[in-house]
């Protein structure tokens, strides 16, 4: 029985995923500032190397960021396992995880292989960490269920995808002959489409039909759909191998993939309009404006599997409706219900009923709503910057505004819970100041 | 035959449906209808902990089971009852801003909450005490 799990120590000290919460929305505004001063247009130019660093600030600095962050808060709470050395954990992938982004994208904008070498050994230590101390957690959960077999999966295609980015960096550091189309292809893939989907799929399971009150994700489903994708992506891995696998199997395995992403995006959207509580919420929004992008996306790169001429294009508008639409839509979303959830919970559980300022008392809803707005049209700003050159220009503004909410919005989060403590303690120890 | 987690879940539900509706109504300012939702929710729950409080976690205690569980769910219980508390002074002030802010809180407490004892608390009663699962079905829904 796992009963060890109903520990009221099971939940991390606040400081852990705040500060990993609070650094991340800068590497947004750094993404900002690197597209508009990078000359070109970022957007039209397939792996450009400013095309990279900007990429990485968003995947590595932003999303990476957050994702290693409210992992290491949530595992104990949805499979009912602590992670092993928090505090160890959390620093050894806090800092090397900066430092790795910042010397990442700065090698490749300045052309620097000693900043890539760097680069590589300290995201290499980053990821080594955190994938070591989740699966021991998973291993140590007796929870059987569809989602701890999904974030299973998600953590081994972040092992994969690592695998391939360190090769990656270290190959362009250092001049070696390496595969670099079909190695780029293969970390891509297991980033987004393994690492970053199956996490979201494993946790949706959970979270849509507790907080969003729907109905349950069926069985069958539940049961087969991260195993099936990430057969989906094995096999699209393993079609990259020899120099000429007939194309049709390529074509096949790609499709097999983005059917079972519009799959969960259609159930989930489905799920989400049958949902007991209908009242605006904006994290409800910025969620379902997650799943019609990924829904948009996989659209996109079947039409370029069928439209060969037009696939370059048609792949690009795909990869940004999947970072920006999906991805970031799903993970600011989430931060604005777990940020002040956890103020909340920390002021609370100290037994002080008075005084404690509710959930949205903490982040105001307004300004979620406005972000809400403004990352609706950076994402169509920077759709259009594949065509446009100045909208490259909108794209960067709202970025930057976005991580500048964002950074607004998590401390004030921070305030209120120091401020309100402080107060606690005041009253507690007779009301001298 | 009905287990007691299946009994228990469904009784979550039917209180997550109750505070969907309170929550609809006081959110729109519409007190006529936001005063006795909210009351059913505040009954419904009510009446879901004297079913474990009185019924179930003792039964649970006397047959040896696990303590600590039943100590975090009860801990657990009073953080509930204190929102709902100020939920209720909320719609005495007729305060929508108020309400909808307690009650995003709630909903993330009691979620979790029920989360952990239709996973981990529920099946283990329904392992412990399998011998007097229909007697105990029976004073539970008594209360």
């Amino acid at each position: 029985m796992k009963i060890a799990s109903l520990s009221p120590e099971q939940a991390p000290p606040i400081s852990l995923p705040l500060r990993f919460f609070a650094v991340a929305p800068l590497f947004l505004v750094l993404a900002a500032l690197l597209l508009v001063t990078s000359g070109g247009n970022p957007f039209a130019e397939l792996r450009s190397p400013a095309q990279v660093a900007v990429t990485h600030h968003i995947t590595l600095g932003f999303m990476a960021m957050v994702m290693l962050g409210a992992i290491q808060q949530l595992l104990p709470v949805v499979i009912g396992s602590t992670m092993p050395a928090t505090r160890w954990v959390a620093w050894f992938t806090f800092l090397p995880l900066i430092a790795g982004a910042l010397s990442l994208s700065a090698g490749f904008l300045l052309g620097r292989p000693e900043l890539l070498n760097l680069s590589w050994g300290l995201l290499g230590l980053t990821f080594l960490v955190f994938i070591a101390a989740s699966l021991a957690s998973l291993a140590r959960a007796e929870a059987k269920n569809a989602t701890k077999i999904a974030i299973m999966l998600a953590i081994f295609s972040l092992a994969g995808a690592v695998t391939f980015g360190v090769l990656l960096a270290a190959g362009y550091a250092n001049g070696l002959a390496l595969p670099y189309a079909r190695l780029a292809t293969a970390h891509i893939s297991l980033a987004l489409g393994g690492w970053v989907l199956l996490l979201v799929i494993g946790v949706s399971y959970q979270v849509v039909p507790m907080f969003q009150l729907t109905p349950n994700y069926p069985k069958w489903m539940t049961a087969w759909l991260a195993p099936a994708i990430f057969a989906a992506l094995l096999l699209n891995l393993v079609l990259l191998l020899p120099e000429a696998a007939p194309r049709w199997t390529a074509f096949v395995a790609e499709a097999i993939f983005w059917l079972l992403a519009v799959g969960f995006a259609a159930v989930t959207l489905r799920l989400q309009s049958q949902r007991r509580r209908r009242i605006p919420d904006a994290p409800l929004s910025f969620f379902r404006l997650g799943m019609v992008s990924l829904l948009v996306a996989a659209l996109l790169s079947l039409a370029a599997l069928a439209f060969p001429d037009a696939g370059d294009l048609l792949r690009t508008l795909s990869a940004l409706a999947f970072l920006l639409g999906f991805a970031l839509s799903l993970i600011q979303g989430m931060l604005y219900k777990i940020v002040p959830f956890l103020v909340w919970f920390h002021l609370f559980r100290g037994g002080v009923k008075t005084g404690v300022p509710n959930m949205k008392e903490i982040i105001l809803e307004p300004w979620m709503w406005r972000h809400l707005w403004l990352h609706g049209s950076t994402l169509a700003a920077a759709l259009l910057a594949v065509w446009w050159n100045a909208a490259v220009w909108l794209a960067a503004l709202g970025l930057l505004l976005q991580g500048v909410l964002l950074s607004y919005g998590i401390f004030t989060g921070i305030a209120v819970y120091r401020r309100t403590l402080r107060k606690i303690e005041q009253t507690s120890t007779g009301g001298s100041p | 035959m009905t287990t007691i987690a299946e009994f228990m879940a469904n009784d979550h539900q039917a209180c997550d449906a109750k505070f969907a509706d309170a929550e609809a109504a006081a959110l729109t300012d519409d007190w006529s209808q936001a005063e006795p939702a909210f009351n059913a929710f505040r009954d419904g729950m009510a009446r879901h902990f004297r079913m474990e409080e009185d019924v179930l976690f003792p039964a649970l205690k006397s047959s040896g089971g696990p303590a600590g569980p039943v100590h975090v769910m009860l801990m657990e219980h009073a953080q509930i009852k204190e929102l709902v508390k100020q939920m209720g002074a909320a719609v005495e002030r007729k305060d929508a801003q108020e309400y909808g802010g307690l009650s995003e809180t709630l909903l993330m407490v009691m979620q979790q909450h029920n989360h952990k004892e239709e996973n981990i608390l529920y099946p283990i009663t329904d392992q412990i005490l399998a011998a007097q699962r229909e007697t105990l079905l029976g004073q539970m829904q008594a209360v």
